[in-house]
């Protein structure tokens, strides 16, 4: 690798992710440095980075977005550049304005980038100018006071979504018109929260949608490379579930044809460092969401499959240099398949769960790779993200890799906090998913699958909790022998 | 040891008949057992409903822990007074396990009559507390009792074995340092008050919880106070003003799960050191019990088929086969606890009793619990046997068994009748349990004899005023004289009296008596001291 | 009275019984036999059900118990009938808003002393990125409020206390 301009790194985030950009940054041999609220001080992201700065908030969350004390920090510690992760200030056009008038390098897109991309709205408009395929939409900020009636006239189901963000916050789907003033008050409000940006659009809801999203690479120098697709259809609330690369319901020519469109609008956007370009596709035919503008969670699948280290190419190209990967060194082997580990309780609508991890066991078979963020003792909180640790697999084919996926889900211990490892597992061996015919209302549509069934499990656990109870034990072992052989006897 | 070996032919057509007649005689006594315990006027449930009560049935068995055995003890209190209306004599008596400790459970039934104590109520309460001296066994009252019933007064108040017994039994009960709980889930009014006040320990539930001597309306009449049942005795006020409840519980429930965890407190006693092997069944069924017993009461069986059917292996120990052959003499397991078996094969002769004397001295030397067989009708009676001293010897039996140290047990298998029924360890030799068997008559005399003794009686008064009987005339004085008497001799008349602690469906002795023997172990076994034998 | 674990939220009452081979497992009326549980040290050991030997991974913390059995995951919950009892009396005659899930408060929308009708907000709450309104259930006087702006809380926390209105 030839010399970077920087030799010290400060990561901007926490968790899962934090360790994986340390990671790269190790086999780079550059200096990582963190930023940590007090809450997180001891997880393993913290105790891995060479250096760690406190930094503090009104709320957890707060402390991570607020640009003015990472930046010192980065100053502090000689950073030379701010790698932001995904979420908190990754997609934020002034965060990295700011980092690179501080003189620092911003591992990610431009500010213009962002601003042109990382803006759903204005993204949308750059990308249908441009001669690709977008939804119908209304987009509030074109005129306000017609808002609703333009949002009205495209028609139900409508998708009621932030200008600003991704993640599904503040998304809301909208089946009866009537509906529509309310879900457009609250996802305001859930925008403004999240994103300090109350603005709306409503674009036309897809039935039965698959979502499919393409990796880019570019650099400095206008060069744009894809890495191939993800499939991300399995979600819930709006919350991707399980992700795989590549996609079971592309034919090779509409892979072609998706990711070459995919670099197409990078280029067009002048578009640098890693993004990826999302698609709707409704088993024919495909048309531009949006764009993240920052390395996605789902990240490893694509490394699984092309054997890139997306985070090492990231640094590269942003130390001003060319991308030293051409298409054709991009090659597709094999299939990958992430599943999300979230604190959470499927049975209960999902609810977020709260608890100390008690005990960890991660699987180790070979083809698997975790990427976690959480370490035995650590207590988990809704402070943050619900996502506690992603597995992925590899594997020479779907089939296997879901089979895989499936065992390191029931291999994976993980006690103190309840997670969605059951859940996963039984999506991961469903048939539905088994036979690829997924779309992102597959887990509404299946909510058996989130409901889980105990039936012959009940008896083993309910029996291994009871003798695991002191109270429940105790009372069978205090009563006499003579009284225990007798039962429940009546004369 | 060996075993039994049965020459019961159980494809007989005599086999068949008597089963068919005890089963049903079985059949009977359980659906009476039903009846008493469940069957009530749906007023009395919804009462109970409306007042935020568990009937008597669901708090016993919230109580006791699941899975676990409960020896109901004189259910069939009762059952031929009062016109049949307090059925258990408005109590539920029993050993049952609670938090694994063996315990006398005495519940009050609010849905007969209120719960008011009738005198065979007061009858069935001390003697449920006489059981827990007697063996050591701590006692959960669950109260709710609207105090004793006036017009009955007479029956119950007075006397050394009524209601103030009650108190006195659980102040002894406390001074041998066994313990006692009462919850307390209606009114406890007036004597009922000491109840959980004389009790180691007391929860009282709120709302429908209260405890005082005299109620609203007798404060009124006394001394022209006006006061709400809560500030007279609510659970509020005693657990907080006048330290009377220790516990206040938010509902029956909860109370229930309170006492339960106070029981687990209780120091389980080490139990008397007696020979105990790993159970095994007895190699009979006992349901083969039904085929032995005679249909007709007068007909003659052997014991040691009786025996073969409750003991372990159906293996018997027999002690001097050969001598006083009336009586069956020998040891055996009762689930794995080794016992001395004393059972009937006839009238007591001189012999048997003598045997009897010296097999009773040899267990209770040995530490081993006695268990009574009865089937009997009495000593033998007649010259050559008062000059062979017929009198002396039973003098001798009836000698060896009051002074026992061993807990004895008795069950009323058939006859019990004259001396012999006390030599046998009858209801006043104290043995810790008494049980009946369905067909058994208890009295005096056998019935046909009493029926010719009184029927000559009456004839030769009436003959004194001249009048002379026709032999019609004498059949109908006979008739009705023998039913009463047969009546009054039956096993549920001696049950509504309270003479035994219960009938037993034969099947269940086994598993009965093993409770009770396991219950009898938690008092200590004195050394073994005897009274003058006349020799 | 049995013991009772939750599951899942739903409360199984259940029993253990000892026999020859271990202990019985009464659910019910259904009966599995025999059952047992060997420690192997350090949150790992073998179930027996029916006869049937399988690895258990589990951790106890308090009265939950997780576990981890044929690659399932689940956390049970012993309830002690004491504080079970207690609390179901209690909680029927009082009035509480209670956490749905556990999340932050976004916002209050009350204050102690406040008259409120039915169906008044009292809080908005985040939780899985939606927000929720918590609403009385009933008429009363806002008692208290337990957390303010941007505290977190558990599932079930009681999030306002009502007493009953005033005249």
């Amino acid at each position: 690798m030839r010399k970077l301009p920087f030799d010290t790194v400060l990561i901007a985030n926490r968790g899962e992710i934090a360790i994986r950009i340390i990671k790269t940054l190790r086999e780079l041999e550059l200096r990582s440095a963190i930023v940590y609220h007090d809450l997180d001080a001891g997880t393993p992201a913290v105790s891995m980075a060479d250096v760690a700065i406190p930094i503090s908030g009104r709320t957890p969350v707060a402390a991570y977005l607020d640009s003015a004390q990472i930046i010192a920090a980065a100053h502090e510690v000689n950073a030379g550049a701010i790698h932001p992760g995904y979420g908190f200030l990754s997609e934020n056009a002034e965060f990295a304005r700011k980092v690179l008038e501080a003189g620092i390098v911003f591992i990610g897109p431009t500010p213009e980038n962002i601003e042109l991309m990382g803006d759903k709205i204005r993204a949308r408009k750059f990308v249908q100018r441009n001669g690709f395929p977008v939804a119908p939409s209304a987009i509030e900020e074109d005129d306000p006071a017609t808002f609703i009636s333009r949002a009205r006239s495209i028609g139900a189901p409508l998708l009621v979504k932030p200008s600003a963000g991704g993640g599904g916050k503040g998304m809301r789907i909208v089946r009866d018109l009537d509906a529509l003033e309310h879900a457009i008050v609250q996802a305001r409000s859930e925008a403004q929260r999240y994103f300090g940006d109350a603005r709306l659009y409503v674009e036309r809801y897809v039935e039965k949608p698959r979502h499919i999203e393409v990796q880019v690479l570019g650099d400095s120098f206008g060069n744009v490379i894809h890495l191939f697709e993800r499939e991300c259809s399995v979600q819930r609330r709006f919350q991707k579930v399980i992700e795989e690369a590549p996609s079971p319901a592309l034919s090779p020519q509409l892979r072609k044809k998706i990711c070459e469109t995919a670099v197409d609008i990078a280029r067009a956007a002048n578009y640098r460092n890693a993004g990826t370009v999302e698609f709707i596709f409704d088993g024919s035919g495909f048309y531009f969401l949006e764009m993240n503008t920052r390395l996605q969670v789902e990240h490893p699948v694509t490394e699984m499959i092309t054997g890139i280290d997306l985070v090492a190419e990231q640094v590269y190209v942003t130390g001003s240099h060319e991308l030293r990967l051409s298409q054709s060194d991009i090659v597709l082997a094999g299939h990958a398949i992430e599943a999300r580990v979230y604190a959470e309780a499927p049975a209960r609508g999902f609810a977020p769960t709260t608890g100390k991890v008690l005990v960890l066991d991660y699987p180790g078979s070979p083809g698997v790779r975790i990427d976690s963020g959480i370490l035995q003792g650590q207590q988990i909180t809704t402070a943050f993200d619900s996502m506690l640790a992603k597995v992925i697999v590899h594997s020479p084919t779907r089939t296997e890799a879901a089979l895989k996926a499936e065992r390191a889900m029931q291999e994976l211990v993980l006690l103190g906090c309840e997670t969605n490892t059951s859940f996963l597992a039984r999506v991961l061996a469903d048939e539905q998913f088994l036979s690829g015919q997924v779309h992102t209302g597959y887990l509404d549509e299946n909510p058996h699958l989130a409901a889980g069934e105990f039936a012959s499990d009940l008896t083993a656990f309910l029996a291994a909790a009871a003798l695991l109870t002191r109270p429940v034990r105790d009372s069978a072992d205090a009563v006499p022998e003579l009284h225990a052989s007798l039962g429940s006897w009546r004369n | 040891m060996q075993r039994i070996t049965s020459l019961v032919d159980v494809k007989s057509q005599e086999f068949r008949l008597n089963e068919l007649h005890n089963r049903r005689l079985a059949a009977e006594l359980k659906e009476r057992q039903r009846a008493v315990r469940f069957n009530r006027p749906e007023r009395d449930h919804e009462r109970l409903r409306r007042q935020n009560k568990l009937f008597v049935r669901e708090r016993v068995e919230a109580l006791l822990d699941p899975e676990t055995p409960f020896l109901e003890l004189s259910t069939l209190a009762a059952n031929r007074a009062y016109d049949g209306e307090v059925p258990s004599a408005a109590q539920v008596v029993g050993i049952g396990i609670v938090a694994g400790r063996e315990v006398i459970v005495h519940a009050d039934d609010a849905s007969v009559k209120g719960g008011a104590w009738y005198p065979l109520s007061v009858k069935k309460i001390v003697r449920s507390l006489e059981i827990a001296i007697e063996n050591r066994l701590p006692v959960v009252h669950l109260c709710d009792c609207g105090g004793g019933f006036l017009p009955l007064q007479a029956e119950f108040f007075a006397d050394r074995h009524h209601a103030g017994r009650i108190f006195h039994n659980q102040s002894i009960l406390s001074k041998m340092g066994v313990p006692q709980v009462a919850v307390v889930m209606g009114h406890c009014i007036a004597g009922g008050a000491y109840v959980p006040a004389l009790s180691e320990y007391n929860i009282i539930v709120q709302g429908s919880g209260a405890i005082f001597l005299g109620g609203p309306s007798v404060v009124k009449v006394a001394t022209g106070q006006h006061v709400s049942v809560e500030e007279l005795g609510g659970a509020d006020m005693h657990t907080s003003v006048s330290g009377t409840a220790d516990y206040l519980a938010n509902s029956e429930m909860h109370a229930i799960a309170i006492a339960r965890d106070i029981v687990a407190r209780f120091n389980r006693t080490e139990k008397a050191p007696i020979d105990r092997v790993t159970p095994e069944p007895p190699a009979y069924h006992a349901s083969e019990l039904y085929g032995i017993i005679p249909k007709d009461p007068r007909a003659h069986f052997e014991m040691r088929e009786i025996i073969a059917r409750l003991v372990d292996g159906s293996r018997f120990h027999e002690y001097q086969p050969r001598y006083g052959r009336s009586l069956v003499c020998g040891f055996a397991r009762l689930h794995g606890y080794q016992i001395g078996v004393l059972a009937n094969n006839g009238v007591l002769f001189g012999d048997s009793a003598l045997k009897g004397a010296h097999f009773i001295q040899l267990c209770d030397m040995n530490r081993t619990p006695l268990l009574f067989l009865q089937n009997i009708t009495g000593f033998m009676v007649g010259r050559d046997y008062e000059q062979g001293g017929i009198t002396k010897n039973g003098a001798k039996l009836i000698m060896a068994v009051s002074g026992a140290s061993v807990p004895k047990f008795t069950v009323v298998c058939n006859h019990s009748h004259g001396a012999g029924a006390f030599a046998m360890a009858g209801r006043a030799f104290d043995p810790r349990f008494l049980f009946t068997w369905p067909q058994a008559q208890i009295s005096a005399i056998g019935t046909d004899q009493a029926t010719r003794v009184l029927t000559d009686i009456k004839a030769k008064q009436l003959a004194v005023d001249g009048r002379h009987l026709s032999e019609e005339e004498l059949e109908a004085i006979r008739e009705s004289i023998s039913e009463e008497y047969w009546e009054r001799s039956s096993a549920y008349y001696a049950t509504s009296e309270i003479w035994d602690d219960g009938i037993l469906d034969p099947a269940d002795t086994r598993n009965a008596l093993a409770m009770a023997v396991s219950a009898s172990l938690n008092a200590p076994i004195e050394t073994p001291r005897y009274g003058v034998f006349r020799m | 009275m049995n013991h009772f674990l939750e599951l899942e939220g739903v409360d199984y009452q259940l029993w253990l019984s000892r026999c020859k081979q271990g202990y019985r497992l009464h659910l019910g009326d259904e009966v599995t036999a025999p059952i047992d549980f060997c420690h192997q040290g350090d949150g790992c050991g073998i179930l027996t059900v029916a006869g049937a030997k399988e690895p258990v991974r589990f951790a106890i913390d308090g009265d939950t118990i997780h576990l981890h059995i044929r690659g399932r995951t689940s956390v049970l919950r012993y309830r002690d009938p004491l504080s079970t009892l207690a609390l179901a009396e209690k909680h029927a005659g009082h009035l509480v808003a209670r956490a749905p899930m556990p999340g932050v408060v976004v916002a209050t929308s009350v204050l102690p002393g406040e008259v409120i009708a039915a169906g008044t907000a009292l809080m908005v709450v985040e939780s899985m990125k939606l927000e929720t309104v918590i609403r009385s259930s009933q008429n009363g006087v806002v008692e208290r409020v337990h957390f303010k702006e941007g505290e977190s809380f558990e599932q079930d926390a009681v999030l306002v206390t009502l007493s009953a209105e005033g005249h």
